[in-house]
C-alpha cells in the first residue's frame, strides 16, 4: 500500500523536522532551511498520501507506539484524506512562506519556533488520521498545547501572553466537552475503538447529550459564537505562516471532528439538532463578520472573518442534518458538499489574506490599517493576490467563494422540503437574507481592508517605507491565490473529491452534483436548467469587457492629463483620505445593539484655540459577548474563589482536620449505617 | 446557442439602457413643470464623453484604471441573464449569480473610489457600501418571494411562473418590495439623489468624482444598464400577467415604470442617509408577509 507508506514517511518527517532543530539551532539560517524544507517535503507528502487514498481506498495503518491502552491505530478514509489534503496544501504553501517571513524571527527564538510549527503539523496530521479515543484526544490536546506556545512564540508583548491564556482556558473547556461525548460513546460501546462507537447503543437522552457536548467541544475550537472570544485574540499574537495555518487548518479540526460524530458515530439524530446548527450558524456569520467590519487590525479582521466563514460551513452542516433527518439524502449531499466545499475555500483564501497581512506586517511594521495605505505601489504582487483572495473571500464570481455560497444558497432555498409548513419557509428566507447580509458585510470589510491598506497614499513613513515581500512569500501566496481561481473555474475537480469523501456515510447521496459539464454546477435536485456554469460566466465577463474596449477606444485614444486630485486649493495629503473608521462609521451606527461603540473627540485645549488644535478621535467598541456573558461568569468565578479562600486558610492542621472528618464519614456510610 | 442570444439581449439591454434613462429624466422634467432634455440626450452625453481627453489623479494605481470595464462587464454580464429573451440564461447563471455579478462591479467602483485618496470619494464608496449592505438581504428576500414558489433560482423559469400566475396579495406585497429595492439599488431619490452634486448628499455621484473622459462614459453607461437590468426584473419577476404578446408588453411595461420611477422621485424628499435602514426594513417586512401570503 503505497498511501499507507507515505503516510509512514509523512509522520517520520515531520517528526525529523522536530527534531532537526536541535541540531541546527546554532545557526538560524540554516534553521529557517532545514526546518521548513522538512515541513514543506512533508506537507507535499501529505497531499500524495491523500491521493493515493482517493485513489486505492481506505487505509488501515497501525503506528508503532506502545502506550498502556494498546497500539494506536490509524485510519485514512476518504473524509480524513479530504482533510489531509487540506492540510498538506495549506502546510506546503506555508512552509515555503515561512523560508522568507521567518527572517523576522532570526533574533527570536527561531528554533523553538520551526520545531514547534512542524509539531504542530505533525499534530494536525494525527488529529486527522487516527481512530482511538485516546489516540485522538492526545493528538487534539498536543494541538491545542503546540499551537499555545505558537501563539505566545512573542511573549515579550503583553497582550499575546494574554491572549495565549484566553485561548488556553477556551480551547480545554472545549476538550472537557469532547471527552465526555467520547467517553460516553464509548461507555456505550465497550470499546475506544472508532468503528466500534455507535449512537445506535447508547440511550436516547444520552445520544442528545452527546450531540450538545460536540457542538459545545468542536464549536469552542471552530469559533463559534458566543464561544468565539478566544479566536480574534489567538490568531492575530501568533506569527503569520502560523495565523494562517491556525485559521486555515486548525479550525477545519473542529468541523472534521463534527463530520465524524454527526456523520458516522451519532447517526441521523432529530430535526432540532440540524435547526440548533442553523440558528446557531447564522448567528456566527452575521456577528463575526459585523466585527470584521469595525476592526482595523488587519490580523484581527482576518480573525474574526474566520468566525464567519465557520458559520457558512456550518450553516452547510446545519442544514445537511436537517436533510438528514428528514431522508432526504440527495439534498444532504449537497449540503455537506457546500460545507466541506467551503471548508477546503477558506483554507485556500483565509490563508492567503494572513499571509499578505503577514507580508504587509514584516514591510510596514504595523498591523494597524489606518498606518497603512499606497501599499499598491510598494508591494505589487501581494496586493494581486490579497485582491484575489479578498474577491474570493467576498464570494464574487468568478471565484471560488462563490461557488460554496452559491452551493449554500441553493441548499437553504430548498430547506422548505424538510422544514414544511410556513414557519419552514419564514425561517429558510431569513436564512438567505442573513447570508445575502453576511455576504455584503464581507465585501464591505474586504473592500474597506485592501481600499485603506493598499490605495490611495501612505498614511505614515513605515508604510512610505514598505518594500516588496521576499520571493519564497510571493511564491507562496501566488499558489494558493491560483488554486482559488482554478477552483472557482472548475468546480467538478472538487466536487468529485466530495462525492468520494461523503460516499460511504449512511443517509447521504452525493453523486449528483457531479454528473454534469466540467465547468458547471448543477442544481441540487438535478434539473439541469436550475444550474450555473462558471466557465460561460468568465465568458460573457471577458465579452463585456471586450465591449467596453471597443467603447473605450471607439474615437481614438485620447490624451490623459496627470495632475493631483482637487482639493479646493490645499495641496493633498493623507490626513483627508477616508479612514477604516469612517468606511464602517455607518454600520457602526445602524448596528450598535450589538457593536457599541463609543466614539470619542479629544480636543487638545493647551494649544491655540485658533489654530495648531489637535484633535484625537477614539473608538471604542464594547463587545456584546464579553460584557454580557464571559464578564459576569468571571466575576462569579471569582466570587466563589473568594468564598473558598475562607476555609482554604493554608494552616496543615486544618486540613488535616478536614481529611479526618470526610474519613470518618466515609467509614460511617461504608457499613452501612 | 444559449450564449449566443444572452450575449444578443445583453447588446439589446445596453443599446437601450440610456434611453430608459432619458424617458425618466424627460418625465421628471414634464413634471416639474420643465422642457428638460430631449430624450435621447443621454446618448448625446455619453458620445460627447466618449470623445474627451480625461484627467487622472497622481495617487491613482491600476485598480482606478481598470474599474470602469470590471464595472461595464459585470452589468453586460448581469444583463446577458435577464430572462427577457425567455430561459436564454438557463444553465448559465441564475438570480445568486445575477446579484453576485452586481456585486463584483461595485467592489471595484467602491475600491476606485478609495484610490485617489480624496474625502469625497471615499464618503461615497463608504455610503455606497452602507446601502448595498442594508439592500443585500432586501433584494435577496424578495427574489425569494418568487423563487420558493418556482422552486427553483432559474430566472426563466420563475418568469415564466410569474407571467402565467394570477394577480395575488403576495404578488402586490413582492411588488412593492421589490420596487423599494429597485429605488435603493439604482441610486434613486429617496435614498440617493442621481442629479446632486452637493459633497454632502452624493453617493454614486460621490464615488465617480474624480473619473473623467471615456471612462466617466463607461460607468455612467454602466448604471444607466443596471438601472434597467433592476426594472427588467421587476416587471417580469414581480408583475404577473400579459396585457399585450410579448416584446411590446414589456416594452410598454419598461416605460410604464420608469414613469412610476419618476413620479416617484419627483414626489419624495430624500431620507437622511440614516432613515435607509428603516425604509429597507419595510422592503423586508412585505417580503415575508408576502412569503406568509403564498
Amino acid at each position: 500500500m503505497i498511501a499507507g507508506d507515505l503516510y509512514y514517511l509523512m509522520l517520520l518527517l515531520f517528526s525529523a523536522g522536530v527534531v532537526s532543530v536541535l541540531f541546527t539551532r546554532s545557526n538560524a539560517k540554516l534553521t529557517n532551511y532545514i526546518a521548513h524544507s522538512i515541513a514543506l517535503v512533508g506537507s507535499i507528502t501529505a497531499i500524495l498520501c491523500a491521493i493515493f487514498v482517493f485513489v486505492q481506498g481506505k487505509v488501515d495503518v497501525v503506528l508503532p507506539v506502545a502506550l498502556p491502552f494498546g497500539p494506536i491505530g490509524g485510519s485514512i478514509d476518504y473524509l480524513s484524506a479530504y482533510f489531509l489534503l487540506i492540510v498538506g496544501v495549506v502546510g506546503a504553501a506555508t512552509s515555503i512562506y515561512a523560508y522568507g517571513y521567518s527572517q523576522e524571527y532570526y533574533n527570536c527564538r527561531l528554533p523553538l519556533m520551526a520545531g514547534l510549527y512542524n509539531a504542530f503539523l505533525l499534530s494536525m496530521v494525527l488529529v486527522f488520521t487516527v481512530s482511538h479515543v485516546v489516540a485522538f484526544i492526545i493528538a487534539w490536546e498536543a494541538m491545542s498545547v503546540i499551537s499555545f506556545f505558537l501563539v505566545n512564540h512573542e511573549y515579550e508583548k503583553k497582550v499575546n501572553t494574554r491572549a495565549a491564556y484566553i485561548y488556553i482556558v477556551m480551547t480545554h473547556l472545549g476538550t472537557i466537552f469532547i471527552i465526555t461525548a467520547f467517553l460516553l460513546l464509548a461507555i456505550g460501546a465497550g470499546s475506544m475503538e472508532f468503528s466500534q462507537l455507535k449512537g445506535s447503543l447508547v440511550s436516547e437522552t444520552s445520544r442528545n447529550i452527546i450531540f450538545v457536548c460536540v457542538l459545545i467541544g468542536f464549536g469552542t475550537k471552530a469559533g463559534m459564537v458566543p464561544l468565539h472570544i478566544w479566536l480574534p485574540r489567538a490568531h492575530p499574537a501568533a506569527p503569520s505562516h502560523v495565523s494562517a495555518l491556525m485559521s486555515g487548518v486548525m479550525l477545519k479540526t473542529a468541523i472534521y471532528g463534527m463530520c465524524r460524530f454527526f456523520l458516522e458515530f451519532l447517526g441521523t439524530g432529530p430535526v432540532w439538532w440540524g435547526t440548533l446548527i442553523l440558528v446557531l450558524a447564522i448567528i456566527t456569520a452575521v456577528i463575526g463578520v459585523l466585527f470584521a467590519f469595525i476592526e482595523h487590525d488587519i490580523k484581527r479582521l482576518l480573525a474574526y472573518s474566520s468566525v464567519e466563514n465557520i458559520g457558512i460551513i456550518l450553516l452547510g452542516i446545519g442544514a445537511g442534518m436537517v436533510f438528514m433527518s428528514t431522508q432526504q439524502p440527495v439534498l444532504a449531499g449537497v449540503a455537506f458538499s457546500a460545507a466541506l466545499y467551503h471548508v477546503f475555500n477558506h483554507a485556500l483564501f483565509k490563508s492567503v489574506l494572513f499571509m499578505g497581512a503577514g507580508a504587509v506586517l514584516q514591510a510596514a511594521h504595523t498591523k494597524n490599517i489606518e498606518q497603512l495605505g499606497g501599499l499598491i505601489k510598494k508591494m505589487p504582487y501581494t496586493a494581486v493576490f490579497f485582491l484575489v483572495s479578498s474577491l474570493a473571500i467576498a464570494a464574487l464570481p468568478p471565484l471560488n467563494g462563490f461557488i460554496s455560497e452559491w452551493l449554500t444558497f441553493q441548499v437553504l432555498l430548498f430547506l422548505p422540503q424538510a422544514l414544511v409548513g410556513i414557519t419552514g419557509k419564514v425561517f429558510s428566507a431569513l436564512l438567505i437574507a442573513l447570508l445575502g447580509l453576511t455576504g455584503a458585510l464581507a465585501a464591505a470589510c474586504f473592500v474597506g481592508a485592501f481600499g485603506i491598506a493598499f490605495l490611495a497614499k501612505p498614511r505614515s513613513k513605515q508604510a512610505t517605507e514598505a518594500i516588496e515581500a521576499a520571493p519564497p512569500m510571493l511564491v507562496a501566496m501566488g499558489i494558493l491565490a491560483g488554486l482559488c481561481i482554478v477552483l472557482g473555474l472548475w468546480p467538478r475537480a472538487m466536487l468529485t473529491i466530495l462525492s468520494q469523501t461523503l460516499m460511504n456515510f449512511p443517509g447521504i447521496d452525493s453523486m449528483g452534483l457531479v454528473s454534469h459539464d466540467w465547468y458547471a454546477l448543477a442544481s441540487p435536485t438535478g434539473q439541469s436548467d436550475g444550474g450555473i456554469s462558471t466557465a460561460t460566466i468568465i465568458l460573457l465577463l471577458l465579452s463585456g469587457a471586450i465591449v467596453a474596449i471597443l467603447l473605450h477606444s471607439i474615437f481614438g485614444k485620447g490624451k490623459v492629463a496627470v495632475g493631483e486630485v482637487w482639493t479646493c486649493g490645499i495641496v493633498p495629503n493623507y490626513h483627508m483620505e477616508y479612514t477604516a473608521t469612517g468606511f464602517s462609521k455607518s454600520i457602526r451606527m445602524v448596528f450598535k445593539s450589538i457593536v457599541h461603540s463609543h466614539d470619542e473627540t479629544v480636543v487638545n485645549a493647551n494649544d491655540n484655540q485658533y489654530h495648531g488644535r489637535k484633535l484625537f478621535y477614539h473608538v471604542r467598541v464594547r463587545y456584546l459577548f464579553d460584557t454580557a456573558l464571559y464578564r459576569p461568569i468571571n466575576k462569579a468565578i471569582i466570587r466563589t474563589a473568594h468564598f473558598m479562600k475562607s476555609i482554604q486558610t493554608g494552616s496543615v492542621q486544618l486540613y488535616v482536620g478536614y481529611i479526618m472528618v470526610v474519613t470518618v464519614v466515609i467509614l460511617i456510610w461504608s457499613t452501612g449505617w | 446557442m444559449n450564449i449566443v442570444l444572452s450575449v444578443i439581449q445583453a447588446l439589446g439591454v445596453v443599446l437601450l439602457a440610456p434611453l430608459v434613462a432619458g424617458v425618466i429624466k424627460t418625465v421628471k422634467a414634464r413634471l416639474q413643470n420643465r422642457r428638460g432634455p430631449k430624450v435621447f440626450q443621454v446618448y448625446f452625453d455619453l458620445i460627447k464623453l466618449l470623445n474627451k481627453d480625461s484627467v487622472m489623479s497622481t495617487t491613482v494605481s491600476w485598480i482606478f484604471k481598470i474599474t470602469p470595464f470590471i464595472y461595464f462587464a459585470s452589468g453586460i454580464a448581469a444583463a446577458a441573464l435577464v430572462p427577457v429573451v425567455t430561459n436564454t440564461s438557463s444553465g448559465i447563471g441564475d438570480v445568486f449569480t445575477l446579484i453576485y455579478l452586481l456585486a463584483l462591479g461595485r467592489f471595484f467602483l467602491v475600491l476606485a473610489s478609495l484610490d485617489a485618496g480624496s474625502a469625497f470619494g471615499g464618503m461615497g464608496g463608504a455610503r455606497e457600501m452602507f446601502i448595498a449592505i442594508l439592500v443585500e438581504p432586501a433584494l435577496l428576500l424578495s427574489m425569494m418571494t418568487v423563487a420558493f414558489k418556482a422552486q427553483t433560482t432559474n430566472l426563466g423559469i420563475m418568469a415564466i411562473m410569474v407571467q402565467s400566475s394570477p394577480l395575488s396579495l403576495a404578488y402586490v406585497f413582492a411588488a412593492i418590495a421589490f420596487f423599494i429595492v429597485l429605488i435603493a439599488e439604482t441610486g434613486r431619490i429617496p435614498v440617493d439623489n442621481p442629479d446632486t452634486h452637493l459633497e454632502l448628499t452624493m453617493i454614486h455621484e460621490g464615488m465617480t468624482l474624480e473619473y473623467s473622459g471615456r471612462k466617466l462614459a463607461l460607468i455612467f453607461w454602466a448604471a444607466a444598464v443596471k438601472q434597467l437590468i433592476m426594472i427588467l426584473l421587476f416587471i417580469l419577476l414581480f408583475l404577473p400577467g400579459n396585457v399585450f404578446d410579448g416584446a411590446i408588453d414589456i416594452v410598454i411595461k419598461v416605460l410604464l415604470v420608469a414613469m412610476v420611477i419618476a413620479i416617484a422621485e419627483t414626489s419624495t424628499n430624500k431620507l437622511r442617509l440614516f432613515k435607509v435602514p428603516d425604509f429597507l426594513a419595510v422592503s423586508c417586512l412585505l417580503s415575508l408577509l408576502a412569503l406568509v401570503a403564498q
